[in-house]
């Protein structure tokens, strides 16, 4: 079967404009399309990364001591004592900061003491029912016992180590490449000593936002108390909300001499930590979409016209022994000529932008399976919006032909 | 002829009525994405105090570890600054005013019949609500002598004196702020500068803090920055005291310099304070002091994220396409009445009359879609807005209040769609004027 190409670039040819606009929207098209989905693609992988964390089972309680009244050290313990008790939990914790919210403490390790330093490591602050309150997986060594919780750091005593730490897996092995970390020890900022007792994994830290989230380490220790206070409430599966509400008005009034800041699921902490990638996403698929709807109605509109303007010829080819086929066909590979036309110029375009963004806006190369896939819907979508005009001339009646007007 | 070209033109949509709505809406639709992204984009980057440029420096001085500054691609010195070295700074006479400040927290209590609440809380000089112009409903800010030593006084926002006090005028009205007895000096006025460029700590969308007191507070009640410390050396930080002697950087500093000669005197204050404090072991790292204006500021603080100005490309590239497809559209339906246009040539219009008509024709087209356009972003902003409220990101409600239309904005954007469109339906009446009106009679 002959596709007839030559008679129909021909026709092309002697009435480029409206095939020229067509086959630019399409350029532009295939560029935004390509480019788009690529961006849209990583924000979904950043967003979705392993945390090792039960995100949508924990409960983040903050509360802050205002009157001189206010003793910290027994305020957490008759709070841990409740939470603990408090029927739907399954481990709280104390600790200093909130993981995934992209707020918290880092300090630096070395390897050997008094040696330079360089970058900050996230540190989080736990009792030993964190890792279980957290749910995040011990795979070597052993979780921090009772005896081993240090107490806080105060106004007046705030350089103090803890002999045990717990890191993970990535920190083990950046501090200590292709060995085991278990039982090493590392130095502080002060220089005091800690040993290595337990490796977890995998575990993302208090910080997404950093070029490594996952580099973090426990610290057995109550909260200092420099800031407020936070409890990590992990709950039984889908009863997170029903403790909240318990909790929140048990606490709320428990002791006068501090003000419950809020309770809140942890998941709040981490959409807010996304919201710019998340917004992105929901604005690039929103434009990504309106692209591919504007384009097939461009697509259809210039085939509808080509058909209405064209309808004495068409009747005339039929009348000389066409088949309805024979112009279904013509009008498909004429409209397979425009988009070819446009996706080969689109993906210079497109790679073009990639390039662009990738230069300007530090941003990773396009890959060209986004480009192949992108050419083949846009090929698709042209046939498709097509289809029906093409039909529409080929119903056209051979005696269309003979009459005048 | 105006009025009978507009008769015409709406006979015209009357008969290719799909055509038309597919033509207006493309129009609309590309001004719709085009208009939220900018209005988004320009909120972002605005400079909120533009008309000081030349008056407001933040005082930076990079005191950072000798062998890694603290950020390697930009050798910024660190946005802020240490105790010791604002202390010495805020001294100086040369400048109108000065701030030194940073945000901590506090709990409100015994204010009316309300429960105890920690509220987001600006320890600063009396200078703040003078250089930055804070805007007050009810009293004023305190006097530079109220900053030291303490006075008890406290300096409410508008919505925390809404929830505290109802509304109402509560200049002279006591509460305790974390247990200690403040009294009400002065209720500011809405305020919310976008972005928070007097202070970045904690995102530059955020809403200013809910209440100020005074300067002196910081050290008497020892007070921590809530946002940011950091330090690049281990020092034996046992009390609050070794805490303000420390080269750890949490106060963030500011300074209005009238002219170029105070200008240049503070920064000289600055290199002399410099090599005076290098000769006693500070400042390991190549001298770095800064005076940085607001929009350099933002800046180097970048403020306006990559991802926004890619938006604002993505939103160029859908319009450019839209206008696209209008043109296509117009060439369509101009064609299609060819027949009409070669009898009125042949009756006698001349090519301009032709031109003009279908110019008319076009500019209601654009006119509709523009309009259109913008009633679509508004709804656009809106559901972006509710989305927000949905998700309960209240606390960053500065995300919400970067929603709002602003009126240049809108101007600006009817403006380019109206010239965008009317572009784009120049070249199908220029070329569908130029036609022979013979070719169309003897198809007749």
């Amino acid at each position: 079967m002959s596709l007839d190409i030559r008679p129909t670039l021909s026709a092309l040819l002697r009435n480029r404009t409206g095939a020229v606009l067509v086959a630019a929207q399409v350029a532009i098209a295939l560029a935004v399309l390509a480019n788009a989905t690529y961006i849209i693609v990583q924000r979904l992988e950043t967003i979705h990364r392993p945390t090792g964390i039960d995100e949508n089972n924990i409960l983040v309680v903050e509360s802050a001591g205002f009157t001189p009244r206010f003793n910290q050290t027994a305020s957490v313990q008759e709070d841990l004592a409740y939470l603990r008790a408090a029927p739907g939990v399954i481990a709280a914790t104390a600790t200093n900061s909130i993981p995934l919210s992209n707020g918290g403490n880092n300090d630096s390790l070395v390897t050997r003491p008094g040696t330079a330093r360089h970058g900050y490591i996230n540190d989080i602050e736990v009792d030993e029912q964190g890792l279980d309150t957290l749910g995040v997986r011990l795979i070597a060594g052993r979780n921090f016992r009772h005896q081993e919780i240090q107490p806080a750091l105060t106004r007046n005593d705030a350089a103090h180590f803890v002999p045990v730490i717990i890191v993970s897996r990535a920190l083990g092995e950046y501090l200590f490449p292709q060995q085991n970390p278990l039982g090493k020890q590392v130095w502080d900022a002060f220089d005091h000593p800690a040993t290595i007792i337990g490796v977890v994994d995998p575990v993302m830290g208090a910080f997404p936002a950093s070029d490594h989230p996952e580099r973090v380490f426990f610290l057995p220790r109550m909260p200092d108390e420099f800031i407020v206070v936070r409890y990590l409430v992990r709950t039984q599966p889908g009863e997170r909300d029903t403790v909240a509400r318990l909790i929140e008005s048990h606490l709320a009034s428990s002791n006068p001499d501090r003000v419950l800041n809020f309770v809140r699921p942890l998941s709040y902490f981490k959409n807010l930590s996304y919201l710019g990638d998340s917004s992105m996403e929901l604005y690039l698929v929103t434009v990504t979409a309106l692209v591919i709807a504007v384009t097939s109605l461009g697509v259809f509109a210039l085939a509808t016209f080509n058909v209405s303007t064209r309808t004495k010829q068409i009747g005339t080819r039929r009348a000389v022994g066409a088949r309805r086929r024979d112009v279904v066909q013509y009008f498909m590979v004429e409209n397979g000529l425009i988009t070819s036309a446009g996706v080969l110029a689109g993906c210079g375009l497109a790679l073009a932008a990639g390039y662009w963004l990738s230069v300007r806006y530090a941003l990773p190369r396009l890959e060209l399976y986004y480009l192949v896939g992108g050419v083949v819907l846009l090929w698709a979508i042209g046939q498709l919006a097509a289809w029906q005009p093409a039909r529409r001339a080929a119903s056209v009646q051979p005696s269309v032909a003979t009459r005048s007007v | 002829m105006f009025g009978y070209y507009l008769r015409l033109a709406l006979r015209s949509f009357a008969r290719n009525r799909g055509i038309t709505v597919l033509m207006v809406l493309a129009i609309a639709l590309g001004i719709a994405v085009c208009v939220m992204t900018l209005t988004v984009y320009h909120a972002m980057s605005g400079n909120p105090i533009w008309w000081k440029n030349d008056r407001l420096y933040a005082v930076t001085m990079d005191n950072w570890d000798p062998n890694h500054p603290l950020n390697p691609k930009t050798d910024l010195p660190p946005p802020e600054m240490t105790y010791k070295d604002t202390q010495f700074l805020l001294r100086s006479t040369i400048p109108l005013r000065k701030v030194v400040m940073y945000s901590t927290e506090g709990v409100i209590s015994d204010a009316g019949a309300v429960r105890p609440m920690e509220v987001a809380t600006r320890v600063t000089t009396a200078d703040f609500f003078a250089m930055f112009e804070v805007p007050f409903l009810y009293g004023n800010g305190w006097s530079a002598s109220a900053d030291q030593p303490a006075q008890p006084l406290i300096v409410l926002s508008r919505a925390e004196n809404e929830r505290l006090f109802g509304g109402a005028n509560s200049v002279g009205r006591t509460l305790r702020w974390n247990d200690h007895e403040f009294r009400v000096i002065g209720v500011l006025d809405d305020w919310f500068p976008r972005p928070r460029y007097y202070d970045l700590n904690g995102g530059a969308f955020v809403l200013p803090d809910a209440a100020y007191i005074p300067y002196g507070w910081g050290s008497e009640l020892q007070l921590f920055n809530k946002e940011e410390n950091d330090c690049w050396r281990p020092e034996k930080l046992d009390t609050f005291k070794d805490y303000e002697a420390s080269d750890c950087v949490w106060q963030q500093m500011w300074v209005e310099l009238p002219d170029a000669a105070s200008r240049e005197r503070f920064q000289s204050l600055m290199d002399g304070y410099w090599v005076e404090q290098r000769k006693a072991g500070r400042f390991p790292r190549p001298k770095n002091n800064r005076l940085t204006n607001v929009s350099q500021w933002l800046r180097d603080n970048q403020v306006v994220a990559n991802d926004n100005r890619v938006l604002v490309g993505l939103a160029f590239a859908f319009l450019a396409l839209c206008l696209l497809n209008t043109v296509g559209l117009l060439l369509a339906k101009f064609l299609n009445g060819a027949a009409v246009t070669g009898i009125r040539r042949a009756l006698g219009a001349s090519r301009r009359q032709i031109f003009a008509q279908l110019l008319i024709e076009v500019a209601i087209v654009s006119l509709l879609g523009a309009l259109l356009g913008l009633a679509l972003a508004a709804l656009g902003l809106i559901a972006v807005h509710h989305l927000y409220a949905a998700a309960h990101l209240g606390e960053r409600g500065g995300y919400q209040e970067l929603m709002h239309f602003d009126a240049v904005g809108v101007v600006w954007a009817v403006i380019l769609a109206f010239v965008a469109t009317l572009a784009a339906g120049f070249y199908p009446a220029w070329r569908i004027g130029r036609l022979s009106p013979a070719v169309y009679l003897k198809s007749q």
